[in-house]
């Protein structure tokens, strides 16, 4: 723990295989390079995630079309003929099928007249469904039925879920994915939940229904304010996860832990210091010891070094930095082509910019950057990066141009982060390319965010991770 | 074992895992808030300058901190004397928390052997604070029935002598200056490694794929059936 003034390491000793450091080199570079791209836009970067698409109005292409009539707005329905028998129903589907990727979904109808019967159903079905049927008579649906009150799930016996509901009542159909139930509510409140069964997988499509003369219904897909306060109970099923997930234990100081490996992996050795100092003296003091897991050895290396030279580039120090990397890493300045040397060239080049030595940024580009242009692949990351600093030079005030991200703090941190990935990978003990790249704590990031998507994407289980979303939003998770 | 369980390679997810796109920026943030609200202002203020990521005032730090060592090392009316100059506010609209610590300084009288401190302090302060409410009556008698036992290692309500009661109220403390400082009070990364466990447990059910199973070196192992 106390190694980080022992740079007993510097590189020119290492005994690395030329070609499978210069492999590593080539990997590590692109990845960055693809880094630098995505400081590029300013949308968060999830909106690239497909937009689920949610119901607006009712489906009037498949409907039972014979028995009723769906108005021209698509949002209310009549059953216009005089029903006879089980078959006869009319049944409309929403245009689209219920999102989702988020914790619920919901709509209602509103019942403008129960007509002769008041055989009015509102429910969910699959996209199969046999459009003359009561949602909940066939498989694959489920409808609360407005004549008996009951839930009809998949067969012709319903069971007893709530009360009737008739002319001027207002109706809603949900999904709760967090707790995988179907709820539905009357005049604004919940009547009862069930659980979704198993067989109710893919997509569901909210679905209303009406079988006696006269009959007719208004729906809601949102576009008006619902009589039900979905978001109150949208916020009440999310604390109650929260609370379920905050009920799960975690090792000791594992949070701790893993901050300490995050400074260590980008050579914070200040900040690392600072943090140790105040472990110690808390109370009870706090020991990140070896058998937790933590391959010190690993990041301790070179420290001080990483340090430097990212103070030096977050400074906009170029050449200070690249002479340091020449003294003690050699290797990494070696290939000029490398996308390391491809980034802090840029980098020396955006800097003159900044303090506009335009003269001097175009000399310095026909030096060092021209071999990066006209690339014959599509796509390529160097000419794509290289012709971007170049449009600096045609603005008056570059910091307000489309490019001016490259001016920032942040585009200076990449370059400083892809130095500090090629410094760990001289490490003869650093085992995958991994390691250089992404520290603990961004693997185990990346790993929720991977569990779930897949987990709302497949049946949906839930609401996707968005880090940066949580981070922005001052609501609690 | 369920076979209706998708598989998913650890080719096909090590693809996945890296198509995520996370900022640098939102992982200083994270780190940056896990500072602040652990209150280590020295490592919150060198990982500004060291980083460039900003977080609202960091002096308030150091006020919120001075009370929070004052509760652990069980100086209670310095704690509370310190409270009230940040913000007399927050044990106004606060009484459980208040009673939480004048209980806490009933418990040092009694630790230090001061019995008669103790008896005047339970009956002029925490009695009448007693009579409006059930439980902290309760609380009340629990704790003085600490000064009936010679050897309170043994008695029943030994463990208010223990320190983590201190800890528990020095962090409780804690967080009602940070939420009246209007910060959230816990940090955001031990509720995301909670969820990332429980994510992981919720997908099991449905699919067999690459699992980190050691939070602490977040090796992914391999699919099993």
């Amino acid at each position: 723990m106390n190694s980080s003034n022992s740079n007993s390491n510097n590189g020119q000793s290492n005994s690395c295989k030329s070609s499978n450091f210069d492999n590593l080199n080539q990997d590590l570079g692109l990845h960055f390079l693809e880094l630098a791209r995505i400081g590029s836009s300013k949308t968060p970067v999830e909106m690239e995630e497909d937009e689920e698409e949610a119901p607006k109005e009712l489906n009037t292409i498949n409907s039972s079309g014979g028995f009723l009539v769906v108005a021209p707005d698509k949002l209310s329905v009549k059953y216009t003929s005089v029903s006879l028998h089980g078959h006869d129903v009319g049944v409309v589907q929403a245009d689209k099928p219920a999102p989702m990727r988020r914790l619920l979904y919901y709509f209602e109808i509103y019942v403008k007249d129960a007509g002769a019967k008041g055989q009015i159903a509102i429910g969910f079905t699959n996209e199969g469904f046999k459009m003359r049927r009561q949602p909940g008579w066939e498989v694959n649906s489920c409808g609360y039925h407005g004549d008996d009150g009951l839930l009809y799930r998949g067969q012709g016996k319903g069971d007893a879920f709530g009360p009737t509901y008739t002319t001027g009542d207002t109706v809603g159909g949900g999904i709760n994915y967090a707790s995988q139930e179907f709820f539905f509510t009357k005049n604004g409140a919940i009547v009862g939940t069930v659980s979704k069964e198993k067989e109710m997988k893919g997509h569901l499509f909210p679905t209303i229904a009406v079988h006696s003369q006269n009959e007719e219904v208004h729906v809601n897909f949102g576009q008006k304010k619902f009589a039900f306060d979905v978001k109150e109970y949208e916020a009440q099923e999310r604390l109650k996860q929260q609370m379920t997930i905050e009920k799960i234990s975690l090792p000791p100081n594992i949070s701790y832990g893993l901050v300490r490996s995050y400074l260590l992996h980008y050579g914070y050795e200040d900040t690392l210091n600072s943090f140790d100092l105040a472990s110690k003296s808390t109370i009870p003091p706090i020991c990140i010891a070896q058998e937790n897991g933590f391959d010190e050895q690993d990041v301790v290396y070179a420290l001080n070094q990483r340090k430097t030279i990212r103070q030096l580039i977050r400074n906009g120090e170029i050449d200070a930095a690249m002479n340091k990397l020449r003294d003690w890493y050699p290797q990494i300045v070696q290939d000029d082509k490398s996308a390391a040397c491809f980034l802090l060239h840029c980098q020396k080049f955006i800097e003159l910019i900044r303090v506009g030595a335009l003269e001097e940024a175009v000399k310095h580009g026909r030096i060092e950057l021209y071999k990066f242009f006209g690339s014959a692949e599509a796509d390529d990351p160097f000419d794509d990066l290289v012709q971007k600093c170049v449009a600096l030079l045609a603005y008056e005030r570059p910091q307000e141009s489309p490019v001016g991200y490259l001016l920032e703090e942040s585009h200076r941190d990449v370059v400083a982060d892809t130095v500090n990935a090629m410094i760990l990978s001289t490490n003869p003990k650093m085992k995958d390319v991994h390691g250089c790249i992404q520290s603990y704590l961004e693997r185990l990031l990346r790993q929720l965010t991977a569990c779930c998507l897949e987990r709302s994407a497949n049946g949906g289980q839930g609401e996707t991770f968005h880090l940066h979303r949580l981070l922005n939003s001052s609501r609690e998770i | 074992m369920a076979s209706s369980k998708k598989l998913i390679s650890r080719e096909e997810w090590e693809k996945r895992l890296n198509n995520v796109k996370i900022r640098k920026e939102d992982m200083n943030k994270l780190v940056m808030n896990f500072l602040v609200t652990e209150g280590n202002v020295e490592a919150a203020k060198k990982f500004r300058m060291e980083s460039g990521t900003h977080h609202i005032d960091l002096a308030t730090i150091t006020d919120r901190m001075a009370v929070k060592k004052a509760a652990q090392c069980g100086n209670v009316k310095d704690a509370i004397e310190k409270i009230n100059d940040l913000n007399p506010e927050i044990l106004d609209t606060n009484p459980q928390l208040f009673f939480q610590l004048q209980q806490q300084r009933l418990i040092e009288l009694i630790r230090n052997g001061k019995v008669e401190a103790a008896l005047e302090f339970a009956q002029e302060e925490l009695a009448p604070r007693a009579e409006e409410n059930q439980s902290f009556l309760e609380e009340l008698e629990r704790t003085i029935s600490l000064v009936a036992f010679e050897d309170t290692s043994n008695c029943p309500v030994g463990e208010l002598l223990d320190i983590s009661q201190r800890l528990k109220t020095a962090s409780e403390v804690n967080a009602a200056v940070l939420t009246s400082q209007s910060n959230e009070k816990d940090p955001k990364l031990p509720s995301l490694l909670k969820m990332l466990i429980w994510a992981q447990n919720k997908l099991d059910k449905k699919a067999a794929y690459p699992c980190i199973n050691d939070l602490s070196n977040a090796r992914l192992e391999d699919p099993t059936f």
